[in-house]
């Protein structure tokens, strides 16, 4: 065999090795802090539950009433689903601006692997991790007070868009963290974008129940992408087509990973990390 | 002698009048200090204030969306719930400015940070409560300020409940959470449990109580007093029902006596971390 010739693959299967190695050690590190898990658990269950009052309260208990194509039910499971995949995504601005605050990243820079690509591995294990744990919690609430999820094939648009929603999240995530080249302190602009998913993407009300110029706003918007397509989907399958979804899911994903590598190339040629 | 150790020779002897005035000015003092501090830091100090701003108003975004498609749910329309903010958020602001270390006692108590406190001859929880000011707390006050200028009842009445209710709401909110953080004398590190308890319950603050019923009604009015915020907007402000102002009078200071109790209890228990301390 020429030696040329098995390179390609040789360096995209160390590649995947490295990216799968990261994935390891982050999940073993979740795996240890316990605690810190089931306090964010039992929060998760009070505020599902404070949920479950308020919409009940606004459904007047009826279960058979279907608002702008929301059952009771189904605004439960919704809210399970938007909130388990909002609480899977880990800190990543808190984590890089430190990095660059404090010089870590010039350790990490000359490691024989991407920057990007070695906190996309640690993410994503972190966060597919966390949101089956918080989809397993939040259905304890939802099946006790609105009954289980017979959503059929809704399940399967749900876990195919969870994972294009939680990249979307972290080149979202990246963009604002990457800032800390420039900036230092991005935790003003990560609230930002936080309140951002959680108004105009939908994590507390499904965008069918906003206002039609509102909602309009929204599908011009990545956030949609984020958190209303899979808990939409999952929830009401087959009202918008899976792969309509998944098309728009991967024009973002496009242009926001241009974004990152433009601002991280950009960023790292006028880092500048002192002493060591 | 001078005046400060006339004070500290007053406080000895346990003189209630020169006590009193001194350990004021000394929390006055201390206030000044805080806000000095954060002066140094502007720019910081109004972006983290005009976050938390924006942050309540993102909130209130929310249910301006959920009230355009529901108009009244039980019984509470959009101005109630704003005014709920209000109360919630500027009891939560002033008391966080003016004593900003009332939800930071089990990281002070289990990282043995008390000792800076106890080597000075002023009254312990106080000098703890009265030596930090949360910035965004003020973005929180005047968040609550706003919106009582926009929808609320601007008679000398109106303001007069208003300020009422923000006492209780601040005052209710700091004994909860101290009774929380006081755990840390007791069972070691319990800062994740005290966090808890204070996010649940300015979770549960923010919330109209009526869209609880049974237990979860009952437990709000009772263990978890958060029911004693989130009925302000209703019981005290829109139709004044004396019986509920009166529980929520009694409810508040009980749970701060209780407070106060167990803070110096614990007190007794506590063992020095042995770190050098300054503070800053």
């Amino acid at each position: 065999m020429n030696v040329n010739e098995s390179r390609p693959l040789g360096t995209w299967s160390l590649k995947g090795l490295k990216a799968a190695a990261v994935a390891r050690i982050t999940l073993r590190q979740q795996l240890a802090y316990k605690t810190d898990f089931i306090m964010r658990s039992t929060f998760l269950l009070l505020i599902l539950f404070v949920f479950v009052q308020l919409w009940g309260a606004a459904y007047q208990g009826d279960t058979t009433k279907v608002i702008d194509g929301y059952t009771l039910k189904q605004i439960i499971w919704y809210l399970v689903f938007t909130e388990a995949i909002t609480m899977a995504v880990p800190a990543l601005c808190g984590i890089i601006e430190n990095e660059v605050k404090n010089g870590d990243i010039a350790i990490r820079l000359i490691r024989p692997l991407s920057y990007v690509g070695y906190h996309y591995s640690s993410y994503m294990a972190e966060a597919i991790f966390r949101f089956f744990i918080h989809l397993a919690v939040g259905s304890v609430i939802a099946w006790t007070f609105a009954g289980p999820p017979t959503f059929g094939l809704g399940w399967a648009g749900l876990l195919a868009l969870t994972l294009g929603a939680i990249t979307i999240a972290f080149l979202l995530n990246m963009i604002v963290a990457l800032c800390a080249f420039w900036v230092e302190e991005t935790r003003g602009m990560e609230f930002v974008l936080h309140k951002l998913q959680f108004t105009v993407g939908g994590m507390l009300l499904p965008l069918d129940l906003m206002p039609e110029w509102l909602q309009r706003i929204c599908a011009w918007m990545p956030f949609q992408a984020m958190l209303y397509f899979p808990a939409r989907t999952a929830v009401n399958y087959g009202d918008v087509s899976v792969m309509k979804q998944f098309g728009i899911q991967a024009v973002w994903i496009v242009v926001l990973a241009a974004g990152v590598m433009m601002m991280y190339r950009r960023g790292v040629a006028k880092l500048h990390v002192n002493g060591g | 002698m001078s005046m400060a150790d006339n004070v500290r020779t007053n406080e000895q002897k346990g003189h209630p009048s020169s006590w009193g005035l001194g350990t004021i000015k000394f929390v006055f003092t201390c206030w000044k200090v805080n806000l000095a501090s954060a002066m140094e830091y502007r720019l910081s100090f109004f972006m983290l204030a005009g976050m938390m701003f924006i942050n309540n108003f993102m909130w209130l975004f929310f249910w301006s969306l959920f009230f355009s498609r529901f108009q009244v749910v039980n019984g509470w329309d959009l101005s109630d719930v704003m005014m709920l903010w209000a109360i919630g958020a500027g009891g939560f602001g002033w008391a966080n400015i003016l004593f900003g270390n009332f939800n930071q006692i089990a990281p002070i108590v289990s990282g043995g940070q008390l000792d800076v406190y106890l080597s000075q001859p002023k009254p312990v929880l106080l000098n703890v409560l009265a030596s930090r000011m949360s910035l965004t707390a003020v973005g929180d006050f005047l968040f609550s300020l706003t919106i009582y200028g926009w929808v609320g009842d601007h008679s000398l009445r109106g303001l007069l409940l208003f300020l009422a209710s923000l006492l209780i709401s601040g005052l209710l909110i700091m004994g909860v959470t101290l009774i929380a953080g006081c755990f840390s004398f007791y069972v070691g590190n319990s800062d994740g449990i005290a966090r808890q308890v204070f996010n649940s319950f300015l979770a549960l603050s923010t919330y109209p109580s009526d869209i609880f019923r049974g237990f979860a009604k009952a437990l709000l009015f009772s263990i978890i007093p958060a029911g004693f915020i989130s009925y302000l907007p209703i019981g005290l402000l829109r139709d004044f029902d004396a019986e509920f102002v009166l529980e929520a009078i009694s409810v508040t200071v009980g749970f701060l006596a209780i407070s106060i109790v167990f803070f110096h209890k614990g007190l007794k228990k506590y063992s020095s971390g042995n770190a050098i301390t300054l503070r800053g």
